[in-house]
């Protein structure tokens, strides 16, 4: 995380020196049209950066947060791919391994009606093709999610829950994400499953604790 | 005047234009709500009501807090097991008894001399249809997920789906034999096992078949473990199980039919002994979406008995015409 304080006694520096000046320490006090407007500016510049201090402090606060969804609440809406004011989503599937069944019909990766279990564009459920398919031995596959590619549309992650495990999961990754004070999807989220969590517990993970996070 | 008219139609044009934006701007329904990227199972979930040769007669609901297993008596008494105990049900609903545990069973069976065989979450029990614990051992593994148990009147076994294996024991728990590891020379797959849902039971012939959910495969094999048969179908239609792991639960008919219920499209159906696909005895529009452990038991009359998880209720089906006044 950024902090901000080094520059706030930065300004607050320059705030007192600026105080000193007002108060004419070293200066006769004798008032003219220059001086008035001199002030004037200064006490404007003032007001500026005490706002941009608080703005800058309050910003330093809200790290402490960063924006998280429940998988628990999460309805696949779809929301977290067109809410988002990153393009693509700071949202990404996240795949716990340890609750995947490495399934060769994985319901997250296949569509439901799928005649054939191969990797063929026409049998694959993710919208941008972002999920790898790789075999491992019979009949098990492993699922990696290419987070470059992938949009947090949610839709593997409907598909692994209605049939699997729900290993398959949306998370706000943290180092794509903006933290903005006023999160959109979060605005946007018809099941209310979003909220700012600690900074050093970013992850909430459906069925497994942050120890258990084992994001590939 | 030509020009006159050219200023009016394309002030028409005009006024069409900014129209259709402001209803669609502020009075379409579509938008917002519409998901892109929406899963579909809907279609797969439609059914032929013709294909549904099952009605429901009866429901009740279940005490426990949280159920997982039901079976049925020779007299037809109804047992359900989950959180934290035992309730019996007369055939016709009323609740005859029940008793208390501490732990959970996740399944349950009747033995032929009246007992009751739970598997708990770790441990299995043989008790006493009053409660009082005759048995009780471990299996080997701390790994263990036992998800289901069954007797032919002389062994008993118990399918673990943490450690994808059946084992044999006789009545003291003593553990004769493992069934269903892979053996290519034997011709046995192994089972995939990718959620905890791994049951089994014993066939008119006292064969045990086993459901080799990662497969969508039936197997049947002799108490020493050997391979008899298997049947399957792959699909997303109604003949067939889909998704990573279905069926999840199943009971047989005196015939030998199967009874299977799946999860991820909710309904139950009915396989001839052969494995053909015959009828649905409740399609996916009966159960709430989402419902899975679709627990199901026969009685003697051959009504077939659905532990509904999701609404907490036991649902008894009799085939469509049969008369019901005695039962």
């Amino acid at each position: 995380m950024r902090s901000l304080q080094p520059n706030l006694t930065v300004n607050m520096n320059n705030k007192n020196r600026r105080l000193d000046n007002m108060n004419g320490k070293g200066e006769e006090k004798r008032i003219n049209r220059r001086k008035f407007f001199r002030t004037g500016a200064q006490t404007g510049l003032l007001i500026g950066l005490g706002g941009i201090a608080t703005l800058a402090a309050r910003k330093a606060g809200s790290n402490e947060y960063v924006w998280q969804l429940d998988p628990t609440k999460c309805t696949q809406c779809g929301r977290c791919a067109t809410s988002c004011i990153k393009t693509p989503s700071a949202v990404k599937c996240v795949h716990v391994y340890a609750m995947c069944g490495y399934c060769d019909l994985c319901g997250g990766y296949f569509l439901p009606d799928t005649k054939t279990l191969n990797t063929g564009a026409e049998n694959q459920l993710c919208p941008t093709k972002a999920i790898k398919r790789t075999f491992i031995e019979d009949p098990f596959f492993e699922y990696t999610i290419d987070e470059e590619v992938c949009i947090g549309c949610g839709k593997c992650v409907k598909g692994c829950g209605a049939f699997g495990n729900g290993s398959l999961q949306l998370q706000v990754r943290q180092d794509r994400c903006d933290n903005c004070n006023e999160c959109s999807i979060a605005r946007n989220c018809p099941s209310d499953a979003y909220s700012r969590i600690p900074v050093d517990q970013p992850y909430l993970l459906k069925g497994f604790g942050q120890k258990n996070l084992d994001i590939k | 005047m030509k020009q006159q008219l050219i200023i009016i139609t394309a002030l028409i044009l005009l006024i069409a234009g900014i129209g259709y934006l402001v209803i669609d701007l502020f009075y379409s329904e579509s938008g917002a709500s519409d998901n892109p990227y929406a899963y579909g199972l809907n279609e797969l979930r439609k059914s032929d009501s013709s294909l549904i040769d099952y009605q429901e007669i009866q429901h009740f609901p279940a005490g426990l807090s949280e159920v997982y297993g039901i079976a049925a008596d020779p007299a037809n008494r109804i047992y359900v097991t989950g959180a934290n105990g035992v309730e019996i049900y007369s055939p016709g609903g009323e609740k005859i008894s029940e008793f208390s545990f501490p732990d959970t069973a996740y399944c349950i069976a009747v033995t032929p001399d009246g007992n009751l065989l739970l598997g708990m979450v770790d441990h299995i029990e043989i008790m006493t249809p009053g409660g009082e614990i005759l048995s009780r051992w471990k299996p080997e593994s701390e790994a263990s997920v036992l998800t289901s148990v069954a007797t032919d009147g002389t062994d008993i076994f118990v399918a673990d789906a943490g450690k994808k294996i059946v084992y044999r024991y006789d009545r003291e728990g003593t553990l004769l034999n493992r069934i269903g590891k892979k053996d290519s020379l034997k011709g046995i797959p192994g089972f995939v096992i990718p959620s905890p849902y791994f049951d089994l039971g014993i066939g008119r012939d006292d064969e045990l078949w086993v459901v080799n959910s990662g497969r969508h495969l039936f197997e049947a094999f002799r108490p020493d473990g050997s391979l008899i048969s298997t049947w399957g179908k792959t699909s997303t239609g109604v003949e067939g199980f889909c998704g990573c792991c279905n069926p999840s639960n199943f009971a047989m008919l005196s015939d030998g039919s199967f009874v299977t219920s799946e999860k991820g499209i909710e309904r139950v159906k009915v396989y001839l002994p052969s494995g053909e696909f015959k009828c649905l005895v409740a399609a996916p529009d009966q159960f709430d979406q989402g419902t899975r452990g679709i627990d199901l038991a026969v009685d003697s009359e051959e009504r077939i008995l659905v532990l509904d998880p999701w609404r907490n209720q036991i649902r008894i089906f009799i085939k469509k015409g049969e008369n019901n006044d005695e039962k």
